[in-house]
């Protein structure tokens, strides 16, 4: 078998994670066959022959190769699980009586304020009060559909799973705050949060929230900065139910 | 091979960029985390952008410099403002790179003598860009971009209204700034890329301003905005926000800032709104007659875009994985479009198709593979490519790594390499057609009408006389004709500088604002 320029790699060796791994090196093994079988030299083939070699079929057939396995992708995009449910596993985005159980959310018991500490996040901007409201999960195109069919209440905080902008496009105007379970305050929901003055938890680790739950979240605290991330300082904010 | 035409002296420089842009890579990717979004498989989209930048970027920029230098391009940019470059065109174009190394489809040697041209190009249209702060990157200024020259800040100081937290203009502003911000992030499929910052530029001891532009908002080159875009009146708009209390300690080269104490509603103070695009005489006031008529017009805006946005978020959700995945790719990998523009070689084939190269991998380009083999490529750095020895210490981490690898000197002995990637290959799209309305400054025109105004239009402040009176000039000449002139370009569409010439200091310009 031939030995790709990489193969003498003195300091790096692998991918750490096994599917960016399973990808590269199946990639590098169709480049390794194909000069072993053609005996081609490699300025013929880069930016040459390979056109021929690394196509579009040989992609897939890696693919299909993994899925033949038995392995099934994590979605993100609602669109890939939608289309194509062989291949990725269940979103669990319609599940119902949702709540996110992060292992690494703090907790505790109801203090003498009748506050149950089920979360923490970092917090966008500094507000002069705490944020009062309703948890709703809005983790769907649907649901967002919900919302501007049947509108929002006026004390909802809504409850994210990712950092981008997009998804709550038409709607994000209407929260009273927002939780979102990624992301730091320095991402897009948390920009488009401090433009709309709208009190906003990034990266939050919550455990037994569930629609409907009255909240508390401490967007009083110190918001997080960059310096904060870079220094790897713990800047929280807490997020609390009430009973 | 072909014969070497890059020296060592190059490489030293070139290699210097990539270090430059692997360690700004790693802090910019590391305070944001990987942006996800249920409607955009957004890191797999990164990656496919990645490629088609390291296949079309070397044939792209030539072209454009075929008519008109990056030098030169970067004075037009500098003048009408432009989209995030800074960051984008070296990073996405070597970050595509470093995937096919990893892969083992391309060595660190292979297409070098593109890779050195491309790197070359950028720091020429980056230091013409910085122009008046004489850096490459806002990194390399502190984390500041102070990129206008005096007579328009004194212009957008003059004219700006002031407003007061709660005030009509105040939440018309504030509205506006937020709606165009969020369908800005659709626009460009949960990327940033329509929306730029630079500054901040001092106002006074205790005010700062912001000059944040709104890029691509109505109907141009994307094939999304056709429809969505065309009651948006305006193709870019920029807003001059003056804050107070509030000191802008950092503007990335995502253009992104961060303030000590942070930004708040109450720290903005005054206003204003123009639009300015790469055939304009730089920028022209928008609804600036009177602080109503900025008011109705923020508002009027906010309306619009607010219609927009609905339409266009029905629009992407109904579209399939591969429409969304490619969107997103061609979004990035557009965004040097730009610079097109400018020389006028802008062709929809060129910039709006995924190439034959990059889109052979497509299938490789799950969500899962997507999220985790760019997570080790920008954010944990620990590809293969991007080991070091152990004695190396990374800046920001202390680890023995580097976001991008260098061209090998060996190419300058016996080393073998190959030159480039080869010239355009044919691309597609699965997007659909692209009606032939650009909307600028001079009104809704067919791409062709737009390369040949582009080509034939030179601004005033580029034109031979003017182009090399620079700040510099300006301090030891403000007392001459020729300075008056030149501060006349930017004052003819004043309110409050019109006529006025030359000889301003800040203090003066404050003195002739309207102050309530």
């Amino acid at each position: 078998m031939s030995k790709l320029y990489v193969d003498s790699d003195k300091y790096g060796y692998q991918c750490e994670f096994p599917i960016s791994e399973a990808y590269n090196a199946g990639i590098k093994d169709l480049v390794r066959k194909h000069l072993s079988a053609s005996g081609e030299a490699w300025e013929n083939f880069v930016f040459g022959s390979e056109y021929g070699v690394l196509t579009r079929q040989t992609m897939q057939a890696l693919e299909d190769e993994l899925l033949g396995l038995g392995y099934t992708f994590e979605p993100s995009a609602m669109s890939s699980s939608r289309e194509r449910p062989e291949a990725y596993k269940d979103s669990g985005l319609f599940a119902t009586d949702f709540s996110f159980e992060d292992p690494d959310a703090p907790t505790a018991a109801v203090d003498e304020d009748g506050r149950e500490l089920r979360g923490a996040g970092d917090n966008v901007v500094t507000h002069d009060t705490n944020l009062s409201g309703t948890a709703r999960y809005v983790r769907t195109i649907d649901t967002v559909l919900e919302c501007l069919s049947s509108g929002v209440a006026a004390d909802t905080i809504a409850i994210v799973d990712d950092s981008g902008g997009t998804l709550t496009a038409p709607v994000l105007e209407k929260f009273h705050g927002v939780l979102c379970a990624g992301g730091t305050t320095r991402s897009h929901l948390a920009i488009l949060t401090r433009e709309y003055n709208i009190p906003c938890l990034m990266n939050a680790k919550l455990s037994g929230i569930k629609d409907g739950d009255s909240l508390e979240v401490e967007v009083s605290a110190r918001a997080k900065t960059a310096e904060d991330y870079g220094a790897e300082r713990d800047v929280v904010a807490r997020v609390w139910r009430r009973a | 091979m072909s014969e070497l035409k890059i020296d060592y002296a190059q490489l030293l420089e070139t290699n210097s960029m990539i270090q430059q842009n692997a360690d700004e890579t790693y802090w910019l990717c590391a305070t944001r985390t990987v942006q996800e979004s249920k409607i955009f498989p957004v890191s797999a989209y990164i990656l496919y952008s990645y490629l088609n930048c390291w296949y079309r970027y070397p044939s792209l920029l030539r072209k454009m410099e075929a008519q008109m230098s990056a030098e030169e391009i970067g004075d037009r940019a500098r003048l009408a403002g432009t989209k995030i470059l800074a960051w984008t065109i070296p990073c996405f174009y070597l970050l595509g790179r470093e995937m096919l190394i990893n892969w083992g489809v391309n060595k660190p040697t292979d297409g070098i003598e593109d890779l050195v041209y491309v790197m070359d190009f950028w720091k020429r249209y980056q230091l013409s860009w910085h122009r008046n702060d004489g850096n490459l990157t806002n990194r390399m200024g502190g984390h500041r971009a102070q990129i206008m020259p005096e007579q328009r800040l004194q212009v957008f100081h003059a004219d700006a209204y002031e407003c007061r937290d709660g005030d009509a203009l105040h939440t018309a502003a504030q509205g506006f700034m937020a709606t165009v911000a969020q369908y800005g992030f659709l626009v460009s499929c949960e990327s940033r890329l329509t929306s730029h910052n630079h500054g901040p530029y001092k106002i006074s001891d205790t005010r700062e301003m912001l000059v944040r532009d709104y890029r691509e908002l109505s109907e141009a080159d994307v094939p999304w905005l056709d429809d969505v875009g065309r009651d948006i009146p305006y193709n870019n708009l920029t807003v001059t926000m003056t804050i107070e209390g509030c000191h802008i300690n950092l503007l990335d080269d995502w253009g992104s800032f961060e303030s000590e104490p942070e930004l708040k509603a109450e720290h903005i103070v005054a206003v204003g709104l123009y639009s300015a695009d790469y055939l304009s005489e730089g920028h022209v006031p928008v609804g600036m007659a009177s602080k109503q008529e900025l008011t109705e017009t923020f508002n009027d805006l906010t309306a619009r875009l607010k219609v927009a946005t609905a339409k266009l978020w029905e629009q992407m959700t109904a579209w399939t994985r591969d429409q969304q995945l490619e969107a997103g790719a061609l979004t990035y990998f557009a965004v040097a479009k730009e610079l097109a523009h400018i020389a006028g070689t802008y062709e929809h084939d060129d910039w709006m198709m995924m190439d034959e190269r990059a889109e052979r991998f497509q299938p490789l380009l799950n969500d899962e593979y997507g999220n985790m083999f760019l997570g080790e490529l920008v954010g944990y750095i620990t590809c293969p490519s991007q080991i070091m020895h152990e004695y190396t210490m990374m800046q920001h981490t202390g680890l023995p790594r580097r976001a991008l690898s260098y061209i090998p000197y060996s190419v300058l002995g016996d080393e073998s390499y190959v030159a480039g990637v080869g010239g355009m290959r044919p691309g597609s799209t699965t997007l659909g057609a692209k009606a032939d309305r650009y909307r600028t400054s001079r009104g809704v025109l067919t791409l062709d009408e737009y390369n040949q105004l582009s080509r034939e239009f030179v601004p005033q402040a580029c034109q031979e006389k003017f182009r090399f009176l620079c700040g510099d000039w300006v301090k030891y000449h403000a007392d001459t004709a020729v300075a008056d002139e030149l501060f006349g370009i930017e004052q003819q569409h004043s309110r409050k500088l019109k006529g006025k010439g030359a000889g301003l200091s800040r203090a003066d310009v404050e003195a002739l604002r309207d102050k309530e």
